[in-house]
């Protein structure tokens, strides 16, 4: 029987699993606590909630002051402005104000989205990459990586193991972003499975992956008798109104960065965007599951090489 | 947590095995006295020492009363100004001794509470209880295990309530913790850990003639070995009680080394200790005292093969968490060479209770004070005329070692407990 060394830990406020097929325990471990530590070391630079973060400051600071960063939060910033710009704006870590605004208030009027929403947009971020500082534009941005830290980090995760000189892995962060590296050692690559909510022992879609990520974005959970509810969390960027129907999409790509930031964006993407945003990363693969009315409507993109257009 | 929320926890534990064993005080909570608000009802208190410590439990009796009807009749410190304050903090009802046996002669009282210097707790409490007074004593009991052993005896003997301030046996979060320790949340436990360590100077009066003087020795008794074993009996003792409290048993053995390396101002007793407690079943305490760093600040922490608990911090940490069960069916795979989808990926899984970083809370309510607990409770015994027996032997038990733990790290011995200082076990 193959030996299978296998952690599990808290951190990004979920579980984290780590599956290293063929280690035993004493060589693995090593492996487990530099990547526990690195996923740490994340969490401690982006979450909004650690009063020592990076970005608690850039927050509390930088519509007084422009708050001066190092190279690494730099470039996440930047990588989010970007992800901003290459899905029209659906990708947004500038919604929180609109969230809490719903929470406090679930019947809000039009109009008084509409004005948070006038103040909100990653555009309001100002980036200036001379000195790596980072400004707001108003007093309204609060910027939050939920939508982004996990994949983040397993891409961090991804090339630690890379150096470890690791060729089998299996890595998730509360199930909703899956790192694979290699390929399982009964097969010439991980066949990872979505979740298929009407039905929890089926799978809705199978990913076949070799050293990629699928990440997963829902607006909605399964309460206890597994009725599938919306948590009315996903605010769609461009309304300001919380997604209606309940979706989830997935994303596949080599880069466990681009599959977290992008499934986020796709949730409320329209179709006939999602279309071009593959074409133009041509290395993801997009799912998307509407489960409204205890329907299953699937549909799946793929790259397609003859109908690229700008 | 407020009071009702406190009163129904114990409620839920009422008739429970585990709270008759190991906490049964609690109950004076859910099942007092009766005691009425007549003159007849009320309960005539006295202090003795009205220093730092004396005058926190006056203010902590001050806030319930009125409520539980009490009556501070005298107060007591061979300090005229500690004494003049405490007269003043009752308005001047209560009369001022300097000579604690001029009061006990004088006035009439039910109970009294005893904060003064360690080596004076012994002749006070057994002069108090022969003359048919409950007391409650600051903790350590006394400063040798000879003064220790006879304030128990006389306990036995008068058929008076004593009760040692270890205010952590009436902490809330406590009662949760060694629930959820008895249900082996924990798995088995092999270890207990524990710290308190400040940087401080721990002086409490600046004295004219300084360190080493007559003066000196008095105020600031705790520097000195002939009134105290300093960190040892002044804080440490509290977490050797916990130990005791969390295992369900005395130690069997102590060792421990100690040293003066940075307080060199010419007080005795040393700035750090190392002390190792071993119990049945081959679980070890370990115990550091230090007084040049504060980085670790005050820890308790309890460990087993499922987790963790850090009890002052009030933290249980699990030592993982829940596996999916789509994990174990990927290892399950691996292990026998099945190459098959596995549905796993899906929305983020969020922990019913939320995951803090530092853990999950072992009691999400805190703020109650145990100080102020465990003195109400002390009048609701007083009132019955009887206390739990284990409430008084967690505070002798806590006294003893802590004294073997001082004679362990100054001699470099293992000791032991001494069959005359053994106290017959009583059921509660």
């Amino acid at each position: 029987m193959a030996h299978v060394a296998h952690t599990s830990f808290y951190a990004m406020g979920t579980r984290c699993n780590i599956v290293l097929p063929g280690f035993d325990d004493d060589a693995a471990d090593a492996v487990f606590r530099h990547v526990q530590n690195e996923i740490a070391r994340i969490e401690g630079k982006l979450s909004r909630f650690h009063d020592g973060s990076d970005i608690f400051s850039i927050n509390k600071y930088a519509v007084s002051q422009p708050v001066e960063t190092d190279n690494e939060i730099f470039e996440v910033i930047n990588s989010c402005c970007r992800y901003h710009q290459i899905t029209q704006g659906y990708f947004d870590i500038t919604l929180r104000p609109i969230l809490e605004y719903w929470k406090e208030h679930p019947q809000a009027e039009k109009n008084e989205i509409d004005e948070i929403l006038a103040r909100t947009g990653t555009s309001n971020i100002e980036l200036n990459p001379e000195n790596r500082v980072i400004s707001f534009k108003n007093e309204h941005l609060d910027i939050d990586l939920g939508g982004f830290g996990k994949g983040y980090a397993l891409e961090k995760v991804h090339q630690m193991l890379t150096r470890f000189g690791i060729k089998s892995a299996f890595i998730t962060m509360g199930e909703s972003s899956v790192l694979t590296v290699g390929h399982h050692p009964a097969g010439d690559h991980w066949k990872v499975g979505i979740k298929n909510y009407l039905n929890a022992d089926e799978a809705v879609h199978t990913f076949q992956m070799r050293d990629g990520s699928v990440s997963t974005s829902s607006n909605f959970y399964p309460d206890d008798d597994g009725t599938l509810i919306n948590h009315r969390h996903v605010i769609n960027p461009q309304t300001g109104y919380p997604i209606d129907e309940l979706v989830s999409a997935t994303v596949y790509s080599h880069s466990a960065r681009d599959a977290e930031a992008l499934s986020t964006a796709i949730l409320a993407m329209p179709e006939e965007h999602i279309q071009q945003l593959v074409n133009h990363f041509s290395d993801i693969v997009v799912l998307k599951v509407d489960y409204t009315d205890n329907q299953i409507n699937k549909k799946v993109w793929e790259y397609e090489a003859t109908s690229v257009s700008h | 947590m407020n009071r009702r929320a406190f009163i129904e926890m114990i409620s839920g534990l009422a008739g429970t095995t585990f709270l008759a064993a190991q906490m049964p005080w609690f109950t004076v909570f859910t099942n007092p006295s009766g005691a009425g608000m007549s003159a007849s009802d009320r309960v005539r208190v006295g202090f003795i020492g009205v220093g730092s410590r004396g005058q926190t439990l006056m203010l902590n009796v001050q806030e319930f009363q009125a409520r539980m009807n009490i009556d501070i009749v005298a107060v007591c410190d061979t300090w005229p100004e500690h004494k003049e304050r405490a007269v003043a903090m009752i308005n001047g009802q209560a009369e001022g001794f300097l000579d604690y046996r001029e009061m006990l002669d004088k006035v009439q009282m039910d109970a009294v509470i005893i904060a003064t210097p360690l080596h004076e707790h012994a002749q006070m409490t057994i002069d108090a209880m022969q003359m048919g007074i409950h007391v409650f004593v600051e903790k350590a009991m006394a400063r040798t295990l000879d003064d220790t052993k006879a304030m128990y005896d006389a306990h036995i003997d008068s058929g008076k309530i004593m009760l040692v301030g270890h205010q952590r046996l009436f902490s809330p979060v406590y009662i949760k913790a060694l629930e959820m320790i008895n249900n082996g949340e924990l798995g088995k436990i092999t270890k207990l850990r524990g710290w308190w360590t400040r940087n401080t100077p721990w002086i409490f009066y600046d004295v004219p003639g300084g360190r080493g003087s007559a003066l000196d020795r008095q105020r600031n008794w705790r520097l000195y070995w002939d009134y105290s074993a300093g960190q040892i009996t002044e804080l440490g003792s509290h977490h050797f009680q916990l130990a005791n409290w969390v295992l369900d048993s005395e130690p069997l053995s102590v060792m421990g080394s100690g040293s003066l390396n940075y307080h060199t101002d010419g007080r005795e007793v040393y700035d750090n200790y190392s002390l190792v407690f071993t119990y049945p079943n081959g679980v070890h305490f370990t115990y550091d005292l230090l007084d040049s760093n504060r980085h670790n600040g005050v820890g308790f922490q309890v460990l087993g093969n499922e987790g963790t608990m850090q009890l002052e911090a009030n933290r249980h940490f699990a030592e993982t968490p829940p596996r999916p069960p789509a994990i174990r069916t990927l290892i399950h795979n691996i292990e026998k060479s099945i190459f098959e989808t596995i549905p796993i990926g899906g929305a983020t899984w969020i922990p019913a209770e939320a995951v803090k970083y530092g853990g999950n809370y072992i009691s999400p309510d805190y703020q109650l004070n145990e100080t102020l607990l465990f003195l109400e409770g002390f009048i609701e015994f007083v009132r019955k005329g009887e206390a739990p027996p284990k409430l008084t032997e967690e505070g002798y038990n806590a006294s003893t070692w802590s004294l073997l733990a001082d004679e362990a790290s100054r001699e470099g011995t293992i000791l032991t407990l001494p069959e005359k200082y053994k106290i017959k076990p009583c059921q509660a």
